[in-house]
């Protein structure tokens, strides 16, 4: 039985479609890029580019959520965040990064698209960008961060990165040493959460190719090869009306929600490979002297349980968060807080159990966990690196104790 | 302005030599290490940038004749009961910088220590090896080669698996030794190494200890091949890499000690490399506490530095009371290798389980804390330039080299409650 088969999910949630998605995506994957990775590593050009193109503008999971007047697909239902999951977790397996950046626009789409709540002002604007042409599109976000700048107007304690004012008919956005969530090396759109002085903040989608954007050079980081990011040393942008999504939290908390599913669901893929990693190692590997197989010692047994239950666990909970978003009136609400809450810590528990399990793998794999010849390596650093976007777990605890206990001054 | 000088260290017994090689460490990493680090993983395979540091290090400061008795030209530290905790302040102040170099310094000795030390100093092999060392100023490096493809753990495990499972075979003839084998991952090869002490057998499939020898070779002897560097997840200034020993021929008195006590001296490269294995996490502890500071410092939370958070402090507290704790007990494994009289022999499997219990536990707590540091950092924790991301990707392994931590697990439990099987 593979991984797939044997590591527990909801088959019945899932529909035909989701799962023969699931399939093209592992076959995709397996082909384009674990079979090619020995030998192009993390090469970003060669392998991590072009690999993302196929995912996104040849397979369509760009073009997911969009309504179908605006050429795109249109599934933008309730069950979309089980579609997401089952894909992102096939694109995770192969290369966390690139189900990284992935669940990004997948977030976004969602935030703009979704039945029920749908922009249209913005999906009009924005739509033919990710439906017609046969570019990927990648799509970065610009969130509050604990900043440097004294006084700087806050959200939920953290700074804005950016501030934004109108202007006639546009909106003026700008921000100095802006570090984005990936890509922004290349990122084809921003979409930036900012502080505007005189009420709601609002989020405003800033096309790569504005004018009065500075990109740094590209940054030397822990893992996710797939998204090269920069700071943004200075934007100072002027965009129309219409790229200005949502004022207020709810929009955010919305994008905020299906983002941090779609990290759920990529820790869930990097746990998924590092199973199979180790599956194989401890059917195959001799200890303890001769005839003594790896699984079979009770202590390295032991951790590959455990190992097998965090991989178990986080895949149950990311399809868990699909199905709180798709019924989101039984959690508070499509937007609110509380969904928002629920999300943030499913996101942190998969990536802190990624991060443990993977962790313990590399225990069990000694010289071998550590080469990259092996390919585990890659899991461990990515997962590092995008639990670290998603905030400081020492501050998020402070959102989930806001929710559960109404603290009043925290 | 607290330092890292304000952590505690046991100044009831560091060595006497301590202010000056620490001030000598200090300096060396300030100027010579720090400004290039960032750029080591990609210097991974030709060591452009990890070079010049090195040959001042060992070369021109002569730290690689440390080991060698005086009379050869050497400082005589392998005959000094100060020698380990001597050793863990130059381990920490490197791997403040890099545990990489750390790494490779600690290994150029192994080599030595089983013919360096009382009371098997092997007089004859010191005389033949220390002009390689100490004749030169270029920097001259050596290697224990015990990893074979099937398994390092097996071979690290004598007391258990008692060198059944050695493939690498050492055949005498006449008055030589012939060498045929394949090592792995020895640190400080890669095309470095100019000698080598290589772990064999001369039974193979034997499981009696007699049988393991170590065997000295030198690199440019025929039938030797290192191959090319490899890929790591970090740990660049540590080079690795297969190599090859076909029909090698050396005399039988590169021989280390002789049968028995070659395999029973391995536990003191095991003891000691356990004790460095934790000044090598204290001093990257160190280095992050200061970066940790500095990030805490100027980064704002609801309107105050972010140290100033009573529950960022929970965490800040957490990291400099491991880092207190895991000084103080390296300092204190560091002592009892040191003094034999009080602890025993540092080969004897007490000592070799002790160590390793310290260090498997330093390790934990390391992977824990610095894991939540970055954390703490969110996007800056992955940042080279912040620094901590790469001490995080290059201490992992020193959970997995000399004993991984199961084996590390399995010898605490044999020797503390003595099992008779695992
Ligand atoms: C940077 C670096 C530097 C190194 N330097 C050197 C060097 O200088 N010289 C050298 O010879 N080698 C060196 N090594 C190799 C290192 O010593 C080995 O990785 C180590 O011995 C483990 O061996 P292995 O990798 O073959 O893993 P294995 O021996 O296959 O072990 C894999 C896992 O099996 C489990 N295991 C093994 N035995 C037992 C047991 N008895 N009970 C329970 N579980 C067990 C553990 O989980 C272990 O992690 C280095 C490796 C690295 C990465």
């Amino acid at each position: 039985m593979n991984a797939m088969e044997i590591i527990p999910f909801p088959r019945k949630r899932l529909d035909k479609a989701d799962l023969d998605l699931a399939a093209t995506l592992q076959a995709l994957v397996e082909k384009e890029i674990m079979d090619k990775r020995l030998e192009l590593k993390e090469d970003y050009e060669q392998l991590l580019a072009p690999s993302f193109a196929r995912i996104m503008s040849e397979i369509g999971l760009q073009k997911m959520f969009w309504p179908e007047e605006h050429g795109g697909e249109g599934h933008n239902g309730p069950d979309a965040a089980y579609t997401v999951v089952a894909a992102l977790e096939q694109i995770g397996r192969a290369d966390t990064g690139l189900a990284f950046l992935a669940a990004h626009s997948l977030a976004l789409q969602a935030a703009l698209a979704q039945e029920g709540a749908r922009r249209e002002e913005t999906c009009a604007a924005f739509a033919s960008l990710f439906c017609s042409g046969d570019r990927p599109v990648r799509v970065s976000f610009i969130l509050p961060a604990l900043t440097e700048e004294e006084g700087a107007p806050e959200w939920r304690g953290k700074g804005f990165q950016v501030v934004a004012a109108p202007s006639g008919n546009a909106w003026k956005v700008s921000g100095r040493m802006v570090r984005p969530t990936c890509c922004g090396l290349d990122a084809d759109l921003f979409g930036a959460w900012c502080a505007v002085a005189d009420g709601d903040p609002a989020f405003i989608l800033v096309p790569g190719d504005t004018p009065g954007i500075a990109r740094g050079t590209e940054l030397k980081k822990t893992g996710l090869a797939a998204s090269r990011n920069a700071d943004l040393e200075r934007l100072e942008a002027t965009v129309p009306d219409a790229n200005c999504a949502w004022r207020g939290n709810e929009g955010t908390f919305r994008l905020l929600s299906w983002y941090y599913l779609g990290v759920a669901a990529t820790a869930s893929g990097a746990l998924l490979a590092n199973y199979e990693i180790i599956r194989e190692w401890g059917d195959n590997r001799v200890i303890k002297g001769k005839d003594h197989i790896f699984k079979d010692n009770p202590l390295t047994a032991a951790v590959m349980g455990e190992v097998a239950k965090d991989t178990s666990v986080v895949r149950l909970l990311a399809y868990e968060l699909a199905g709180m978003l798709s019924e989101a009136g039984e959690y508070g609400g499509d937007g609110s807080q509380a969904l928002y809450t629920m999300a943030l810590m499913l996101a942190h528990q998969a990536c802190a159990s990624a991060e443990h399990a993977i962790n313990r793998t590399m225990e069990l794999m000694a010289s071998a966990g550590y080469a990259k010849e092996w390919q585990l390596e890659r899991y461990w650093r990515d997962v590092k690196a995008m639990q670290c976007h998603l905030g400081a777990y020492e501050l998020a605890k402070h959102d989930f104790a806001r929710w559960f206990y109404d603290t009043v001054t925290l | 302005m607290r330092s890292i000088d304000d952590f505690t260290r046991p100044l009831e017994y560091i060595s006497p030599m301590d202010g000056l090689l620490g001030s000598i460490f200090r300096e060396w990493v300030e100027k010579e290490v720090i400004p290039y680090r960032r750029q080591f993983d990609e210097d991974y395979r030709e060591h452009h940038l990890i070079h010049p540091p090195f040959k001042k290090l060992l070369g021109e400061y002569g730290l690689q004749r440390m080991i060698f008795p005086e009379d050869l030209g050497g400082w005589g530290m392998g005959r000094s009961n100060y020698m380990c905790v001597a050793a863990f302040r130059m381990f920490e102040e490197i791997a403040r910088a890099d545990s990489g170099m750390a790494l490779a310094f600690g290994a150029l000795f192994w080599p030595f220590l089983f013919i360096a030390l009382e009371p098997h100093e092997n007089r004859r092999l010191l005389e033949e090896f220390a002009p390689m060392f100490c004749e030169t100023t270029e920097p001259v490096f050596a290697a224990l080669c015990m990893t074979e493809p099937q398994g390092g753990s097996d071979i690290e495990n004598v007391e258990i698996v008692k060198g059944t499972t050695i493939q690498t075979t050492a055949v005498k003839d006449g008055d030589e030794w012939v060498i045929n084998g394949h090592k792995l991952w020895p640190s400080n090869t890669g095309g470095l190494a100019k000698l080598m002490a290589v772990v064999c057998t001369t039974n193979p499939g034997s499981d009696d200890p007699r049988d393991i020898a170590v065997i000295f070779v030198k690199d440019d002897m025929p039938g030797v091949t290192q191959g090319p560097p490899y890929e790591k997840a970090g740990m660049a200034a540590d080079m690795n890499s297969d190599i090859w020993f076909e029909n090698v021929r050396v005399p039988l008195w590169y021989r280390a000690i002789g049968p028995g006590d070659d395999a029973k001296y391995f536990g003191e490269v095991m003891a000691t490399g356990n004790m460095g294995i934790i000044a090598w996490i204290s001093g990257a502890m160190m280095n992050i506490y200061e970066r940790l500071s500095e990030y805490t410092s100027r980064k704002r939370y609801r309107g105050k530095p972010l140290k100033e958070d009573d529950g960022v402090a929970g965490l800040l507290a957490d990291f400099a009371a491991n880092i207190e704790n895991i000084r103080i007990v390296g300092y204190q494994c560091a002592r009892m290798c040191d003094r034999h009289d009080l602890y025993g022999p540092l080969w004897h499997p007490r000592l070799v389980a002790k160590m390793r219990a310290q260090r498997y536990l330093a390790m934990d707590r390391f992977i824990d804390v610095t894991g939540r540091v970055m954390n703490l950092m969110e996007a800056y924790g992955t940042d080279r330039d912040w620094d901590v991301e790469k001490h995080w990707r290059d201490l992992k392994i020193l959970q997995l080299v000399e004993g991984s931590k199961q084996l590390c697990q399995i010898e605490v439990a044999r020797w503390f409650y003595e099992c008779e099987t695992l």
